[in-house]
């Protein structure tokens, strides 16, 4: 295992998670696609710092706090997406149309 | 020994955002409407606090994390003004739209802390963790509007939207540290100066792209401006106000530095991508305004071709053109708040924010008509308003450095945005109003918005002691390039 793997393994977790995020239809589903594309940054940040000796152990600094704000994210995100549920009945993105261009 | 006292204006803004939430637990319903006046006084407090120990620092802290100097100051101060502002311009809105009129303060005063972190951040880490700390407490305020099918929908499309654009700018961080070695822009610069930076690593390319467009949706630059109009829409007025300056001086404050400190040696490889998407941003702002019938769309679209103008200045990359963002940035600001207030003032009386809503408004109010003409005429830039000073100089510092063609077509554009707004003041002082009743407003919001013309014309007419204040901040920024 080399640091390329980690790294093809990262931007493949990300593309799935974008992917995810434009194909989904539900709001959660997509908020949970958005976590895969987090947790890619996660394992790039761990493998770079693991594999390069000047790095020290920032990365595995900088991943705690994207865990964190990630957690922060999701706690406001679901929060918003009730509010919505409660007005609409539903978390289908699609049916979210008041306002267009 | 790290000096704490450097870090005094952020210690009272947050101790003043908690005792702001605080004091709503505690008082009584009826004595709520003091909220603002605690917040503002509270805000002109941490100003002074700012003023008096930090005025004409250059230090670091932590190491280099967050830097104190010049520039870090000038945005400080501005985004505190600004914050008071968008308080003064909130309190009568949020007496009668929000529900919960403290955390609403409290959530504000945060993002001012948000703000200022961001433009005193010396490193990729901090500065994305400020931006999130903004952009959470946006979120919440976009969604905090009362009745609201749209308020909800705004918040909805920001949150999932935003939490993409920051995952992808996280992605570019992590290449970039992974590939430089570092994560502060001063040490970034000198790695990227000691390789040989003909020959750049795709990876770290790909590391600049993705901060680039995370950052470009933080200011609505075009490919990542869908959700502006909506969110601008769907938000609180005085929000939407608040996001149209604020969030916008702060994601440049950053890019100004992070541009400048971090990746000044590689400027030829990223400067195509912000030159294209300067020139996208500014004609399809102003194009698709043309079309908008309701007045907080059409200023978003508006908003979005500043950021082009803005971005301009980027490209240019020298002190001038620097001096010309941030005048252009206090510029807009005044202009924007002044413009939002008349559209607040009408909506607490009539409840109309669509253009058709404005007709015979000089006959109804013409202070508020007199205003918003003002405020509209200086987004357009016309002589003696805010907007011709700011632009004017912005411009010229642009085409200093041969970008002609792109300064040919922002006029141009300019001049396509003289169009609407001109519909907005053709409709108020030409059309006929179906409803002829004389709007009376508080003296409050009156004085609030002739402050705000009256420094609409300030900065238009007398600008030169505010560009010796902004000299000395981008001289400051460009002391740290060896």
């Amino acid at each position: 295992m080399s640091l390329v793997h980690f790294q093809i393994l990262s931007a493949a977790l990300f593309s799935i998670g974008l992917y995810g995020v434009l194909a989904r239809r539900s709001a959660v589903l997509i908020l949970l696609s958005i976590e895969l594309m987090l947790n890619a940054v996660n394992i790039n940040l761990i493998a770079f710092s693991a594999y390069t000796e000047s790095l020290a152990s920032t990365g595995q600094v900088i991943a705690i706090f994207v865990i964190t704000v990630a957690a922060a994210e999701v706690g406001l995100a679901l929060a918003i997406i009730i509010n919505l549920f409660r007005s609409k009945g539903s978390v289908d993105i699609d049916k979210i149309d008041v306002m267009r261009w | 020994m790290t000096n704490f006292w450097l870090f005094i204006p952020e210690f009272t803004i947050t101790a003043l955002a908690f005792g702001v939430i605080g004091a709503d637990l505690f008082l009584a319903r009826e004595n709520k409407k003091y909220l603002p006046w605690i917040s503002s006084i509270g805000l002109i407090v941490v100003l002074g606090i700012a003023l008096n120990y930090l005025l004409g620092k250059q230090e670091n802290l932590y190491g280099g994390l967050f830097l104190i100097d010049d520039f870090s100051m000038f945005f400080k101060v501005f985004f505190l003004i600004l914050g008071l502002l968008v308080v003064l311009i909130s309190s009568e809105y949020v007496k009668n739209h929000i529900k919960h009129p403290g955390e609403y303060y409290g959530i504000l005063i945060f993002s001012i802390l948000a703000m200022m972190l961001m433009a005193a951040s010396g490193e990729l880490l901090t500065a994305y963790i400020s931006l999130e700390l903004l952009s959470f407490c946006l979120y919440v305020l976009v969604a905090s509007g009362r009745y609201g099918e749209k308020s909800t929908e705004a918040g909805v499309k920001y949150i999932l939207l935003g939490a993409v654009a920051s995952a992808f700018m996280l992605y570019g961080i992590s290449q970039i540290y992974g590939l430089v070695g570092t994560t502060k822009f001063a040490d970034m610069n000198l790695v990227l100066v000691a390789e040989n930076s003909s020959a750049l690593d795709l990876g770290l390319i790909m590391g600049i792209v993705f901060i680039i467009g995370g950052l470009a949706f933080k200011i609505a630059a075009v490919p990542f401006h869908m959700w502006a109009p909506d969110v601008y829409e769907g938000a609180p007025t005085p929000i939407t106000a608040y996001l149209a300056v604020g969030s916008k001086a702060a994601a440049f404050a950053l890019i100004l530095r992070m541009m400048s400190s971090g990746f000044i040696s590689i400027m030829e490889d990223w400067q195509m991508v912000i030159i294209v998407i300067a020139a996208l941003t500014m004609t399809l702002g102003n194009l698709v305004a043309l079309a908008q019938n309701n007045i907080k769309r059409l200023l978003a679209y508006s908003s979005i071709g500043h950021v082009g103008y803005l971005l301009m200045g980027v490209v240019a990359m020298t002190p001038l053109a620097f001096d010309g963002i941030m005048l252009h940035l206090v510029g807009y600001g005044v202009t924007n708040l002044a413009c939002f207030m008349c559209i607040i003032m009408l909506y607490n009386s009539t409840g109309r924010d669509d253009v058709a809503g404005y007709a015979g408004l000089a006959d109804r109010s013409p202070f508020l008509a007199m205003s918003m003409a003002v405020a509209l005429f200086s987004l357009a830039g016309l002589p003696f308003f805010a907007g011709f000073t700011t632009k004017f100089y912005l411009f010229t510092a642009v085409a200093n450095e041969g970008l002609i063609w792109l300064v040919g077509l922002a006029i141009l554009n300019s001049l396509i945005s003289l169009y609407y707004y001109l519909m907005v003041i053709k409709s108020m002082y030409i059309d006929p109003s179906e409803d002829t009743t004389v709007l009376v407003f508080s003296r409050y919001s009156l004085s609030v918005l002739g402050i705000l013309v009256v420094f609409i014309f300030l900065v238009g007419v007398y600008p030169g002691p505010l560009v010796e204040l902004i000299q000395e901040a981008s001289q400051s920024l460009f002391s740290y390039i060896p």
